[in-house]
Formats: structure tokens, sequence, C-alpha cells
């Protein structure tokens, strides 16, 4: 059965989503809202892990189980993949992930390096963080730094300091989690300034968009790092209806709510507008032939009803 | 099917084919890749390769000659590559030059690759299990593969293999029968699957589909094909029930059912609808055709 023709909607892309941690509620109601795409960074789950097999499957369960969890929405799922600051600190541990990231970096959909950076801003933070800005150059990948919540400022700064200190340019750049304080220091050193939209805590859609208001929509990516913890997984798309409420122009709006995070991330040749504009669903035991045609409307992509799995 | 004296003619055969259909730079990556897994034997540069020809290799269809096909035929009876991806195609090339020393090794060295591997990846290995060395090592990778949720990694164990027919018991086998029949699998796609129908499977299909009518369900109307050969006393009502289906294609599928059975009732049936078995008897209609015709309409 296939989806007839919708009418031309607004598309979001949520660049920093943990849909592990999300129910299919979730992945609905984003649907509905027009999330066509997004990017689930590698993260720590709110407890550490202890072997080092836990980050393999948990990689592989972002390359795998939960890229068809999305499609089965509609949604196309990409990710990043890193080990996070805080379970840097675990050492020996640590040295066993890294060794694991050359098998995952490569692979198609993984968009980035991320979310590394500094946590505690420790000296074992720094090694791991410094290994994988080589990692992400080796591999000509962009990178997806997550600012500490702590000393904010001076850990921003820092992390834009060490990834020039090892070669990279800004524009592979993306700097997560900013705030009024982080925001004019990172677009103007060239990178791109992600903000994160937390219910309570961090950034709200109002302050989002006075900074959409003061510094424009050039390199500035909304969104919502939704998570286990409180958090929304319709941010973005609530984000932009602010905006619009607000009177921010359609073109910022789409910006910083789709088009920036498409930019930045597709310079690791890994996402691609055709991965949901392409609007037939993909049988692999099909011939492909008629499948990179374009429907009229743009209309996402919407899979068959066999591809919605009973347990 | 591969046997150990036989020379295994698939890896030159995905790379002429390939030579034809994709860019020249993709075909030179792939040689230099061979290069140094060769040269350096490294799992870590064969686990790369393997992930990174997605950036040399699309998803388009991987086209094959008639010649090249039939080749693929008398090699492995039954095998699908002209089903498979450019990309595919070019993963499982890799995989077959990477040399290893002996059956453990190869299982291992095949684990971690499954473990560690994306959708397209995974499916291209188990596309690959016909063709690769050491397969009969791998029957309980293929099985795990039937475990998962994610119908195109399912569909790649089940559907356009010959591997399960060679190699699967019967307990496997309609393991994966019905599962692809709980997932709503095109069935006409499970290769050689009138040489592994048995008894069981057909009590368990009858078994089934007593469950979804009482919960009021339908039932995919390629079962019947599998309880055709074992039409007996007790589940002939079953049958019958289904010939009298408002659905025609599903009246179609059971009398082809009847056809398969020498079960007297059953041959009565259907000599009771002389221009459906006449069709039956003609080839024109058949459990492909049904297949087809079921796929197109869901």
């Amino acid at each position: 059965m296939r989806t007839p023709n919708l009418p031309k909607m607004e598309m979001f892309i949520d660049p920093h989503i943990h849909v592990t941690s999300r129910t299919t509620d979730d992945y609905e109601a984003m649907r509905k809202a027009g999330i066509v795409a997004i990017i689930e960074p590698a993260f720590w789950l709110g407890q550490p892990r202890t072997e080092a097999a836990s980050f393999k499957d948990y990689f592989s369960s972002l390359v795998g189980w939960e890229r068809f969890r999305a499609k089965q929405f509609g949604i196309v799922h990409y990710c990043t993949i890193g080990l996070n600051s805080k379970e840097a600190n675990n050492e020996p541990l640590a040295e066993q992930v890294m060794e694991l990231l050359p098998l995952y970096a490569g692979k198609q959909g993984v968009v980035a390096i991320g979310e590394i950076g500094y946590d505690d801003q420790t000296a074992a933070e720094d090694k791991f963080y410094r290994l994988q800005l080589d990692l992400a150059k080796e591999m000509d990948l962009p990178v997806m730094i997550h600012t500490p919540h702590r000393d904010k400022k001076k850990g921003t700064t820092k992390s834009m300091d060490v990834s020039e200190e090892h070669g990279l340019a800004p524009n592979m750049v993306i700097v997560d989690h900013n705030n009024e304080e982080t925001v004019k220091e990172v677009l103007d050193r060239g990178y791109w300034a992600a903000f994160t939209i937390y219910p309570h805590t961090k950034m709200g859609s109002e302050r989002m968009v006075e900074i959409v208001k003061q510094y424009g929509p050039e390199r500035i990516i909304v969104d919502s790092a939704a998570d286990w913890g409180i958090s929304d997984p319709l941010a973005v798309p609530k984000t932009a209806a602010l905006m619009r409420k607000m009177g921010i122009p359609e073109e910022h709006i789409r910006m910083t709510c789709y088009q920036n995070a498409l930019t930045a991330y597709s310079q690791s040749g890994q996402m691609d507008e055709l991965d949901w504009l392409n609007a037939e669903p993909i049988d692999q035991t099909k011939k492909m032939s008629g499948n990179s045609v374009l429907r009229g409307g743009q209309v996402p992509r919407v899979e068959g009803p066999s591809d919605r799995v009973e347990n | 099917m591969s046997t150990p004296n036989k020379v295994n003619p698939i890896s030159s055969i995905i790379l002429s084919a390939l030579t034809d259909q994709v860019e020249e730079k993709s075909i030179v990556w792939l040689a230099q890749k061979r290069e140094k897994i060769l040269l350096s034997g490294k799992e870590m540069d064969f686990f790369i390769a393997f992930s990174q020809a997605s950036r040399f290799f699309k998803n388009n269809s991987f086209k094959l000659s008639d010649d090249q096909f039939q080749e693929t035929q008398s090699f492995c009876d039954g095998l699908r590559m002209d089903l498979w991806t450019q990309l595919q195609a070019a993963r499982v090339y890799l995989l077959l030059q990477y040399l290893a020393p002996n059956p453990d090794s190869w299982r291992e060295t095949l684990q971690k690759l499954f473990e560690t591997g994306d959708m397209l990846e995974i499916e291209a290995l188990y596309s690959a299990l016909p063709v690769m060395p050491f397969q009969d090592e791998m029957v309980g990778r293929a099985r795990e593969g039937l475990r998962t949720n994610i119908t195109s990694v399912f569909d790649a164990v089940a559907l356009n293999n010959p591997y399960p027919s060679k190699y699967f018991d019967e307990s496997a086998w309609n393991q994966m029968v019905v599962k692809a029949i709980f997932m709503q699998r095109p069935l006409f796609k499970i290769q050689n699957a009138e040489s592994r129908s048995n008894k069981e499977l057909a009590n368990i299909i009858i078994d089934f589909a007593h469950e979804r009518w009482a919960a009021g369900r339908n039932v995919i109307l390629e079962v019947w094909r599998f309880v055709g050969p074992f039409i007996n006393s007790e589940n002939f009502k079953d049958i019958e029930r289904v010939t009298k289906s408002n659905d025609e294609l599903e009246r179609n599928a059971a009398l082809l059912a009847c056809s398969m059975s020498d079960f007297p009732e059953a041959k009565k049936l259907l000599r009771s609808y002389p221009e459906i078995e006449s069709k039956i008897n003609s080839g024109v209609l058949n459990w492909d055709w049904i297949g087809e015709q079921a796929l197109a309409l869901a």
C-alpha cells in the first residue's frame, strides 16, 4: 500500500536526538510534526558502561536496529560515532573503545565523529578528545562537539582551540549546546553553532528566538538532544512554530531547523536530501531503476506496512 | 552448489560485471583494496574496506548478462545475484578476497563482521552465504539471522537465497518459513521450497491458520503451498473452506494446493473447477504467479 502524494509539508531535521531512549509514540509524533531526518550522536546511557562489548552493541544498534525502527515511521536515521567525554574517564575501557571506533566511523550513514569534547575537562577527557579529532581528520568526517555543562564558556573556547591545534577546519565542526554566552565566539571563529532546546534547563525556545533575531540564521542549528531525561523530541518543530509566531522570516526558520544541519553534516558524504525526498519504499529484492525519481511536491518516503514488525 | 573441488567463479564474475556498470574510479578502489587485503592479510584492512565500499558503490541494481547469470547457476543453483545491488556485489567481492586459513578463523572473522555490521552490510553477508568458503560453518549464524526483526535482514537469509534449503535441518527450515509467514513475506521467493516441504510444517501452518481465523484475521494465501502435499482427512475441511473464499486469488491458491495432493477428496474438489484445473495443468496458474499477484496487492 502506497501513501498517496501528501500535500507539501514543512520538513525539519533534528540533528541531535538520542532516539534509542524514545518510544514509538515519539517517533509517530515526530513524523507527524514534519521531522524527516534525525541524527543520533553516540553518547552515554545515563549510567557508565563497564565493558567494551557494551559499546560495540550500542554502536551496532545505532547503525542497525535504530535505523530500522526510525524507517518504520518514515524518518531517516543517521548517527555519529564516538567516545563521549564522561566515559573517557575510564581510561582502560576508553582505550578499548578507541579500537572499536574505526570499525564504525566509515560506515554508511555515519555523518560525524561525536559527540566528543569535555565534561569535567580532565586530562583523560583531553587525551581521548584529541585522539578522536585525529580520527575525524583521517576519515574526513565532521565533528560534533559536546560542550560541558559546567564551566561552559571556558570549555567551549578550549574545545575550539584544541580542534584548531589538530588542524580541523571550523566549517567541519559543529559546536553543540551553545547559549547566549558562547554563541558569539563560536560564530565569529567560523564554526557551526548548535543549540539544544530543553524544556527546563539550558536553552528554551523563547531564548532561541531571541538568538536568531540577534545573530540571523547563518550557521545556527536547532536540536532537541532528547534522551532518557526530561526532554522534548518535538523541540525543533515547536521552536520553529514559535519563531514563526514571533515574526522570524520563513527562510530563517528553514535554515536553522533544516538546511544548516543538512549542509553541515552532508560534508560527510553520508547524508543526502534524496534519502527522504525519494518517495518509493525501498525493497532490496526489487529492481531499483526507478528509484531516484522524485514525486511531485517533494513527498517524504513512507515505508510499506510489511515493514512494521509485530513482536 | 559449491564443493571443495569446484573453483569459485563468483569473484571474477562480480568484477567483470561491475566493471561494465560502475565508474572506473570505483573499480580502481576495489583493486587497491584487494591488493591491500591480500598483502597484509589483516582483518582490519578487510573490515574497513568492507564498510567503506558504500563510498564507491551505490544501491543501484547489479546487472548480470545472461551468460554470467548462467555461470552463477551452474556454480550454485538458485543463486540470485541478479537481485543484488552493486554495493552488495562489491562487498561480496571483498569478502571473497579475504583468505582465512581454516574454518575456525573464518567463523571468527565473520562473527566480528556480523556483530559490527550495519543493516546493508549484514544483508550482504547473509546473501553471500551460498558463495563463501567454509559455508557449512555458518548454519548457526544463518539461524541467528532469522531471529532479527529487521525485515530486510530476515529477507537476506530467507528469500532468494539457496543457502537455507541446502543447509538447514527441518526445524530450522520450518522456523524460517513460519516466521516468513508471520512477517507476511513473499513466500514464493523462498528458494527450493517444494523440496523441503514436510508434514510437521503443514501441521504448524494449519494450527496457525486456525489461530488467525479465530481472531478474525486472514492468513496470507501463499501458505497453502506448504500444506498441499499433506492434505489429509483432518485438514481437508480447511482447504475446502479456503476454496469458498470471496477472494478469487485465495480460491486459486487453495485449488493449486489441491493439485499438489494425492488425497482423493482434494482431487475431486479440483475437478469440480475445470477452468482453474486446466490453467493449473497448462502452468499458467502457479505459485510464482500467485505470489506475484499477492505482492502486487499488498
